[in-house]
């Protein structure tokens, strides 16, 4: 069963982007969303510790998300944070790399709603929660 | 540009015959092309005018993004509306029906019809409630275009800007010392940085043309990559 009050952090330079996966969210019945603008805040945000996923955007100013990813995964108290990738890049290097830096899913934007729940299931799913 | 920098030469004190105008014309056409292959900006132009499909492509995308959206907003609205008539009306009609029965309780069996219409009602409003959320929440999801046309923007910001940097250069070039110059060269500097910062390969935005070599076009595309992949 899901842990439907963990923290999640969502990480998009578009404040639009950020609203709807944040309404998305909160349809599926996560109420705990937390927001960054890019990928800088979302490490600060996440050293702070406390959460137990991350949605990010890949294209952002300052730190991008394959970035952050990578950042992630090299910090040993962030390392097993789950990161589901939601992004307009959409060429097969790009969902390669991201891949292979480890991310947990990738939804290419535009996305519907169903997407964004199977992906997320398939990550608990993994986790066995 | 002056006429300084491109110096045609007089050939006669008389007022020009037609002939004479028509040379010199092409004697300027000709100095102005050898001087731009010169300084190399027959290139720059050529780049310039290269970027221009693409932000035409560009432009399109944003148009079409946006016209989708706005119908996926208005359509979901089409929907939802008679939804939210229909409990009103319903809820109305309803309610006229009680206020009668309390002014004059007489007939026990009208009482009992009209507790299970609004029963029945009752039952009704949370599927009606329902569809109108999820138009709702398909009118939320329309909005998703602006993150997309967005980004495609910022591009198109870029290119415009590299445009000018480009034109900008050739009329510095050709501009002599003291008039404008100065001020040109200022914004030429001031657009040089947006000049050089390329973007990385992994960063293209999204696809603004369908069918492009290496581009996923859907989800379940990408999904049958990443399982492809082993993940």
């Amino acid at each position: 069963m899901v842990n439907k009050s963990m923290n999640i952090l969502v990480v998009d330079d578009f404040p639009t982007m950020r609203r709807i996966v944040r309404s998305l969210l909160r349809e599926l019945g996560f109420a705990n969303v937390e927001e960054a603008e890019d990928g800088q805040d979302a490490l600060s945000k996440l050293k702070s510790g406390g959460f137990e996923l991350v949605i990010s955007d890949w294209n952002m100013p300052n730190l991008d998300g394959l970035e952050m990813l990578k950042q992630i995964r090299g910090a040993d108290n962030l390392k097993h944070l789950p990161v589901l990738m939601v992004t307009a890049e959409a060429k097969k290097e790009n969902i390669i790399a991201a891949a292979q830096a480890g991310a947990n899913g990738y939804v290419v934007k535009p996305f519907t709603a169903v997407v964004l729940e199977e992906k997320l299931n398939k990550i608990f799913e993994k986790l066995g929660r | 540009m002056s006429g300084k920098v491109l110096k045609v030469p007089v050939q006669t004190q008389t007022p020009a015959s037609n002939d004479d105008v028509v040379q010199r014309i092409g004697n300027l056409v000709r100095m102005l092309r050898d001087s731009m292959r010169e300084l190399g900006l027959d290139k720059e132009v050529e780049k310039a005018a290269k970027a221009i499909p693409d932000a035409r492509d560009r432009l399109s995308y944003i148009g079409t993004m946006t016209e989708q959206a706005a119908e996926r907003a208005l359509n979901a609205i089409d929907r939802a509306q008679p939804l939210q008539s229909e409990l009103s009306s319903r809820a109305t009609g309803l309610e006229q029906r009680w206020q009668d029965w309390f002014e004059k309780p007489v007939e026990l069996a009208q009482a009992r019809e009209l507790a299970l219409d609004t029963r029945e009602y009752l039952a009704a409003v949370p599927g009606l409630t329902e569809s109108t959320n999820k138009e709702l929440l398909e009118i939320m999801m329309a909005q998703d275009f602006q993150d997309l046309t967005g980004q495609v923007i910022k591009k198109m910001i870029d290119v415009v800007r590299g445009l000018e940097f480009q034109l900008l250069q050739v009329l510095l070039d050709n501009v002599p010392d003291g008039g404008g110059r100065g001020d040109l060269q200022r914004r030429v500097d001031e657009l040089k940085g947006a000049e050089v910062r390329r973007e990385a390969s992994l960063l293209n935005g999204p696809q603004i043309k369908a069918g492009e070599p290496d581009v996923i076009n859907s989800q379940d595309q990408v999904d049958d990559l990443l399982a492809d992949l082993g993940f």
